[in-house]
């Protein structure tokens, strides 16, 4: 094809300046060649009609875990990057607790080589510290091309080794994503400490044990000048923490896993281990609490927090089964549910997955400018669906199984070329 | 020439700090270290100024280098010398160091060189015997003869150090080397730059009077000399840094990032180096750069002229 890929009649929707219109848009050589309404195709352009869809840069997933590299699940990478190419994810950063842990350089140059045969871009953030405890090569793993250092959500308890892990790391001016909770306040816990918990009989962690853990990460970032990702923030004690230390002027970021967004501890009351998930679901007021600190934008990230977890490992009472939730697949659905039933704007919703993380990991994606890597998702906001029921590329237990959510990608695009498509849609 | 072409006394019973040296200390020192330098290389090494006098050196440190380094200095100078070192079971028996000290300053040694883990050691055992002591580095704190070893090398090589750049590089944090180099250096007012892994490096650096760099080719830009410091094993292990190679990979000199320092750039090291960690090989041997072993010649000659000084029979009869 030496054409470009026209798309008309779209509601371009541009989270970095906030801005909606109607029209069309096209694509050449990887970048964003034209933005308008009434642009006409050069004669060989694939044109593609948009019927009214949404069209915004393609999604920036910067949490889910792949089974690989060193271990082998239910999913394999393969899986993994096509349930994100058909999620509308264009660049797809791995958890650093991706199979056996992103923990040494060798383990990013694996990525970079996988990534050159993947449709979507591919990265890897780089594991703080090893499986015995010892600092990570992060130094070397940044040169490999890491966009971020992070503890993969395995909280590190010893304070004196996270501040030298810090400080080691403000040097290369990276960001390190870190598990805002209480070490032993959260040890062995596998719910959110509330009445329902406590009458379930579950071991509960109180919400202030991740409250303590952003003001722990708030001091180390003052002393040691790093910058934070609060990973996987949960809680609206949480999200004070942070906006009061951010006050004070520190770099302090936060991200917030997808399903957070959807469910509350009711949806675990009935013990599903399909919802035992980590960190474990909150309260409906923590959950309101991050509907508004996504629509505010105090909460800066929203990621899939996509965990594949084999089946048997979920064929046990809640309480003994691991936790996670295949939840790629979902981000769109979710994001335009929350939107149709006015919870959270379509708008604030995918700033957290694009325009922002692109922003803060220095990625030239996630903008709907002309110049900009043609990196695009268009999906259909309106159409009713039961999730999974059509089937998904992943195969692995989801927490949004069976849920209805309306909304559905119709095509994803990544570096210019069209990577994903449902049936009829490109043709 | 004497003492008295100075119409100045030194006037320090010991030498425990660095940093409480002034230029004309450092002027007699060297004048009286450059003469033993050239001594030393003669067949006939003996210049018997401490004849009669009692040093001890203990070190409660192992050393190899630096306790050599004092007792060959002390034995051309004439003295008797006795070595406790850590490995003799006298100094593992338990007692206070204020009875060790009591006990050694009995004897009646005229001079004391110490080597001791914690910071102030030396110091106490001056306090506490009145016993003119020698700092030989205490903990992290101060190494003043290394110092004054790597200052009369930089001189040798470059002249007056005023102005000219330097850069340290590696584990600052732990480093009494660095300490006692950088009171010397700001002194002399030397161009000072520090660099390290910033989990190495104290939180206030900023304030030693010197620039903070974590990058190693930013700090080597334009500089006269680099002092490269050993690395620790230990610090691998206790969580400060990743691992040996990485250190190297980011942290370790080579002759490609040597090359962004100004012409004639010296590489200087306390030594014990760690190869292929802190410096390749290939430019720690390399001779038109690296000063290493002239540091090692040039600590004897220093070391003589500081035992002297302390003795008080410093600058008698210099060179015959």
């Amino acid at each position: 094809m030496n054409g470009g890929i026209f798309i008309t009649g779209a509601r371009l929707i541009d989270p970095a300046t906030g801005r909606e219109t109607q029209g069309d848009l096209r694509v050449e050589r990887g970048v964003i060649d034209a933005i308008g309404p009434g642009l006409s195709p050069d004669a060989d352009d694939q044109i593609i009609e948009a019927d009214g869809a949404v069209l915004s840069p393609a999604l920036i997933d910067i949490g889910a875990r792949a089974s690989e590299p060193g271990r082998s699940g239910i999913e394999n990478l393969d899986t993994t990057i096509r349930a994100a190419a058909a999620a509308g994810v264009g660049t797809l950063v791995l958890s650093s607790s991706s199979g056996a842990g992103l923990t040494r350089p060798e383990d990013i140059d694996w990525i970079s080589f996988r990534a050159l045969q993947a449709p979507i871009r591919l990265l890897g953030a780089a594991r703080t510290h090893t499986p015995i405890g010892e600092m990570a090569e992060i130094g070397l793993m940044l040169r490999a091309g890491a966009p971020l250092i992070s503890d993969g959500g395995e909280l590190i308890a010893d304070t004196r080794f996270l501040r030298n892990l810090l400080s080691y790391a403000s040097a290369f001016d990276a960001w390190v994503g870190l598990t805002p909770e209480d070490a032993s306040l959260s040890a062995g816990t596998i719910a959110h400490e509330s009445a329902m918990a406590i009458r379930l009989g579950l071991s509960a962690r109180p919400g202030i044990s991740e409250r303590l853990g952003v003001e722990r990460l708030a001091a180390l970032a003052e002393l040691t000048g790093a910058r934070i990702i609060a990973e996987r923030l949960t809680t609206a004690g949480g999200l004070e923490a942070l906006s009061t230390a951010r006050k004070r002027g520190l770099e302090l970021a936060a991200s917030t896993p997808l399903a957070h967004l959807v469910f509350n501890e009711v949806d675990m009351g009935g013990l599903d281990p399909a919802y035992r998930l980590e960190p474990p679901l909150r309260s409906e007021a923590d959950r309101q609490a991050l509907l508004a600190g996504i629509a505010d934008g105090r909460i800066d990230i929203i990621v899939s927090d996509h965990t594949p977890v084999a089946l048997e490992a979920k064929a046990n009472p809640y309480p003994d089964t691991a936790p996670g939730s295949a939840s790629l697949e979902a981000l769109i659905p979710v994001l335009c549910t929350l939107d149709a039933d006015g919870q959270l704007p379509l708008m604030a919703s995918l700033k957290a997955l694009t325009s922002n993380p692109a922003e803060l990991l220095g990625l030239p994606q996630g903008r709907l400018t002309e110049g900009a890597p043609a990196d695009l998702v268009l999906f259909d906001p309106q159409s009713p669906n039961v999730y999974g029921k059509d089937g998904l590329e992943s195969p692995a237990p989801s927490a949004f199984a069976g849920r209805r959510l309306q909304g559905r990608v119709l095509m994803t695009v990544a570096d210019g070329a069209i990577v994903f498509a449902r049936p009829g849609v490109a043709e | 020439m004497g003492q008295g072409d100075y119409s100045y006394t030194f006037p320090h019973r010991g030498l425990i700090a660095a940093s409480a040296l002034n230029r004309v200390d450092l002027e007699l020192i060297f004048d009286s270290a450059r003469a033993h330098l050239a001594r030393n290389r003669r067949e006939d090494k003996k210049h018997p100024s401490l004849k009669g006098l009692t040093v001890i050196n203990l070190f409660f440190e192992a050393s190899t280098r630096t306790l050599a380094s004092f007792e060959i200095a002390a034995k051309r100078l004439g003295a008797d010398v006795v070595n406790f070192s850590a490995g003799n079971a006298s100094l593992k028996k338990g007692e206070t160091l204020a009875d060790t000290a009591y006990t050694l300053a009995a004897m009646q040694p005229d001079l004391l060189v110490v080597r001791h883990h914690s910071p102030g050691a030396a110091g106490f055992f001056q306090s506490t015997t009145g016993v003119s002591t020698i700092n030989a580095g205490d903990g992290a704190n101060e190494h003043p003869t290394q110092a004054l070893l790597d200052l009369f090398t930089l001189g040798e090589h470059l002249g007056d150090v005023g102005g000219k750049r330097i850069a340290i590089i590696g584990d600052i944090l732990h480093s009494r080397v660095a300490r006692s180099n950088v009171a010397l250096l700001s002194l002399m007012n030397a161009d000072i730059r520090l660099c390290g892994p910033a989990s190495l490096l104290p939180a206030d650096a900023d304030r030693w009077g010197a620039s903070v760099f974590h990058s190693v080719e930013a700090a080597i830009e334009g500089c006269d000399a680099v002092m490269v410091l050993r690395l620790q094993r230990e610090r691998m292990s206790a969580g400060l840094i990743p691992s040996a190679r990485e250190y190297a990979a980011i942290y370790g000199l080579d002759h490609t990032r040597l090359s962004l320092a100004n012409e004639g750039c010296i590489v200087m090291h306390p030594g014990p180096m760690n190869r292929g960690i802190e410096i390749t090989s290939a430019l720690a041997d390399d001779k038109s750069i690296s000063v290493i072993l002239d540091q090692v010649e040039a600590g004897v000659a220093v070391r003589m002229a500081v035992l002297e000084l302390l003795a008080g029979r410093g600058m008698q009869e210099m060179v015959p």
